[in-house]
């Protein structure tokens, strides 16, 4: 009853008021992370999106991608120099750059705090990006299952040269023209020596290179309140003084909390996704995401081995129809994100709605056998309807008996991992840099790190290899989008959709919005 | 009494094992990887994965992983959760968060569902009795979920009357809100099974011999109805008490309260069973706790059970 009489209450009351807006003239600002509050501040140990947004603030990468022209610049890094082959590269940094802490920030830094992650048994998160470098496998042999990885007796990778200074060399296993591009992530960021000698100590109160410092203690389940830093030099300063970072692990609830005129920044929910630009009228950004979204053929599976079977399937698929029931989206009409240079609008055959074309390559291919099986997963809300759109479109058009498998999404990748997954499943993925060959190489080659349809093909393989080898960037692209090709050909995933993401400002800021990089509030323009 | 308290602690022991084992069980039986789940899609290199495996022990057989998280949790030594979070400190921060909200609610809840409990018991068919019962089958069918977001979205987003989440603005303000709707949703129950008892009490014998002893109306209500209409009520309310602990899951998370039931919630998603243990405990020695609490309270309103 109480309820019932608030309602009634509600409606004659107008308590609405907009903007969180301080009036003074300091400029801050506060960016709600719909996630669990974070436990310590460590790029190098940190590959996921809040992580890595904090640290955005806190340090500066070597290089970055200019959000007005898509092209490299430098941040730390004065030069990045490959060698004729791509293999080794030379990094000579910017003189003058200090940490926080007042240190000099030089090559040795950067060289110690490398080697400190590629060590396999300090179980850091982003040792896996040392892989491409000469000597990882010494720090990281082998373990039996079960087995605790024991520190090895070398303890630096044999590829990182320390030259001078200010200079340090990369040598990798083999030739990689787009190793400049790798450099601008937030996970290599270097950390001073006090906290390499001791990294737990330092785990609350960072000391980073970037243009923010910690504005007060930070404590387990506090918000992050971050202070510009005055001795940062580097390019792309933010305009803002203050920011604070409010964890929401609830997305809904971080919506209603920009709605009440609590935060400023906010990313839409998928649940808002229909409503959001009548909730904040004006208020509202969106930009295509770098994903892929596609559907995962399980290459074990004889049933699927045909590659005109693959292409049945995906001209029976109705793009358009499928893009619009997830929302802001677009039909995909190749294997890499439309933002990337290299990009084709149509590289894709076989991604166009053709029922009888489809019936026609299905027939071709023999048919299929069986009752299909499409899984998904149960902790997305929106799985279930998803995996029977597409059954529902497979079944009209092609004829085929579906069925679905709901389960949880770390179950279906071990299932997938051990070849025991029985038909399709959906997949995504999205760029770590800033390069087609960052869709290819993961998904596509032969043991790529996302390469969950378990395909491999020699062909694909060598035409990449040729690729990571070319120094003129022109030609490496000419060399990928090859390699797309016979990606597409053979079809071991079937491109569905490209998302745009859509993130609500309060009225005082405007967030920069870059085709290239996507939208930050860390870099948003004041009123 | 000291003998009393003892014989229950202890007949409290294999209950308590029992009840552990069950829960670690069920979440071991859990499909999918922790440290996947946790890494999302993103690829993780052998080496990390070995080293975390090994380090949570996620490769021991069901039973050494128990007797693992048993001794962590007799000896004090928490360690981390997987996330890399101490989980002392995470008690230290959560415990009073939702002490904080379980008993601001609990207060709602009492206040209402005594006041409005016995103005109906006494004043059968009357318009407050009429409308308990209206309110009864409404909220009963309001769904939680349901009623948290519309409250914090009319209450905080549209009236600001409230915070909207979070707990940045303390004890007791805060803790309002979502308080307020536990309350709300929950004192019908306790309002009616207080009605019913008093009704039934009103009329029994010993209210009658009483008023024939020519007794005072207050005399009579305080001292014989009330007493005997309160047992059943004891009862219900510490069985609510300590079912409390099982929707702070849901209202934590919607008023971003860190509170244990926030804990739980991100333990049992990561399939992080030492920490589902540990809050389970707690759990079940809150509910030993209250249990031996209302026994003793019975006592007290009753003295027809000190001795049994």
């Amino acid at each position: 009853m109480a309820l019932g009489l608030a309602l009634v209450l509600a409606s004659c009351g107008d308590g609405k008021s907009s903007g969180s807006g301080s009036g003074s003239g300091s400029k801050s600002e506060v960016i709600a992370i719909a996630a669990d509050p974070l436990e310590y501040i460590n790029p190098l140990n940190e590959n996921g999106s809040p992580g890595i947004q904090v640290a955005m603030a806190m340090f500066a990468p070597l290089v970055t991608t200019d959000p007005e022209t898509g092209k490299l610049q430098n941040v730390m890094a004065d030069s990045v120099t490959p060698d004729k082959t791509s293999q080794t590269w030379t990094i000579k940094l910017k003189a003058g750059n200090t940490f926080q802490n007042g240190q000099p920030l030089t090559a040795k830094d950067y060289v110690d705090s490398w080697n400190l992650t590629a060590m396999g048994s300090n179980a850091w998160k982003n040792n896996g990006f040392f892989s491409k470098v000469e000597g990882y496998d010494a720090l990281n042999p082998p373990t039996p299952d079960g087995a605790t990885p024991k520190p090895t007796a070398v303890k630096t990778l044999s590829g990182l040269k320390q030259i001078d200074d200010l200079t340090f060399s990369v040598k990798l296993k083999v030739p990689f023209s787009q190793f400049g591009l790798t450099l601008q992530y937030l996970g290599l960021a270097p950390l001073p020596e006090e906290v390499r000698k001791n990294p737990d100590a330092y785990k609350r109160k960072p000391i980073g290179n970037g243009p923010f410092k910690l504005a007060a203690d930070w404590n387990a389940g506090d918000d992050i309140k971050l202070a510009k830093w005055d001795g940062y030099k580097g390019s792309l300063v933010p305009q803002a003084d203050e920011i604070t970072y409010r964890f929401i692990p609830n997305a809904d609830t971080a919506y209603n909390e920009f709605l009440a005129g609590n935060v400023d920044f906010v990313d839409v929910p998928s649940t808002k996704v229909k409503s959001f630009k009548t909730d904040a009228p004006d208020q509202w950004v969106t930009s295509i995401s770098s994903g892929a979204n596609y559907l995962v053929i399980p290459a074990w599976d004889p049933r699927f081995k045909n590659p005109k079977l693959r292409h049945a399937f995906s001209e029976a698929i109705d793009r358009k129809a499928f893009a619009d029931l997830v929302g802001l989206s677009e039909p995909a009409k190749g294997l890499v994100a439309p933002d990337m240079a290299g990009y084709r609008d149509n590289a894709c055959k076989y991604c166009d709605f053709d029922a009888a074309k489809a019936k026609q390559l299905l027939a071709e291919a023999g048919g299929f056998s069986g009752t299909l099986n499409i899984s998904y997963s149960t902790t997305s809300a929106t799985g279930q309807i998803f995996a029977e759109a597409i059954g529902n479109m497979l079944r009209q058009n092609l004829g085929l008996q579906v069925k679905y498998t709901g389960k949880q999404g770390s179950e279906i990748t071990e299932l997938a991992n051990s070849r025991k997954l029985d038909g399709l499943r959906f997949g995504g993925w999205g760029h770590d840099y800033p390069s087609i060959e960052d869709y290819l190489t993961p998904m596509f080659k032969s043991n790529g790190d996302a390469n969950f349809a378990n395909y491999a093909n020699p062909a694909l393989d060598a035409v990449l290899a040729k690729g990571d080898a070319e120094p003129d960037p022109d030609k490496a692209i000419k060399l990928y989008q090859q390699a797309e090709d016979i990606a597409l050909e053979d079809m071991p995933l079937i491109p569905l959709y490209t998302k745009s993401n859509a993130y609500l400002h309060s009225a005082k800021i405007e967030p920069r919005v870059s085709k290239f990089v996507g939208v930050s509030a860390l870099w948003a323009t004041f009123k | 009494m000291i003998r009393f308290i003892l014989r229950r602690a202890l007949a409290a022991v294999p209950i308590g094992v029992l009840v552990t084992l069950g829960v670690f069980a069920l979440v071991f039986a859990m499909p999918g990887d922790p440290l996947r789940e946790l890494a999302g899609d993103k690829p993780i290199p052998a080496a990390v994965l070995a080293a975390k495996r090994a380090q949570y022990h996620l490769n021991d057989p069901f039973i050494v992983q128990y007797l693992l998280s048993m001794k962590d949790i007799l000896t004090g030594h928490f360690g981390t959760t997987f996330a890399g979070a101490d989980i002392a400190d995470q008690l230290r921060l959560r415990i009073p968060v939702t002490l904080k909200l379980t008993l601001l609610a609990n207060a709602v809840q009492w206040t209402l569902g005594l006041f409005f409990g016995i103005y109906a018991g006494f004043k059968r068919n009357g318009w407050v009795d009429r409308s308990l019962l209206l309110a009864t089958l409404v909220l009963l069918a309001v769904p939680g979920l349901v009623a948290y977001f519309a409250a914090q979205y009319l209450f905080g987003v549209e009236l600001k009357w409230f915070p909207v989440s979070g707990v940045l603005e303390g004890f007791p303000r805060s803790y309002l809100l979502p308080a307020l709707v536990i309350g709300v949703l929950g004192f019908a129950g306790l309002a009616r099974l207080l009605r019913t008892s008093i009704v039934e009490t009103v009329n029994a014998d010993f209210v009658k011999t009483a008023r024939a002893k020519g007794l005072g109306e207050q005399r009579v209500l305080w001292r014989h109805i009330l007493p005997n209409a309160l047992l059943p009520v004891v009862t219900f309310i510490g069985l609510d008490l300590a079912g409390m602990f099982g929707g702070a899951i849901i209202t934590e998370s919607i008023f971003n309260l860190p509170g244990l039931g926030q804990f739980m919630f991100q333990a049992i998603k990561l399939k992080e069973g030492g920490v589902v243990v540990l809050l389970s405990t707690l759990a079940f020695i809150s509910f030993i706790l209250i249990n031996l609490l209302i026994d003793l309270l019975y006592g007290v309103l009753d003295p027809r059970v000190r001795n049994v």
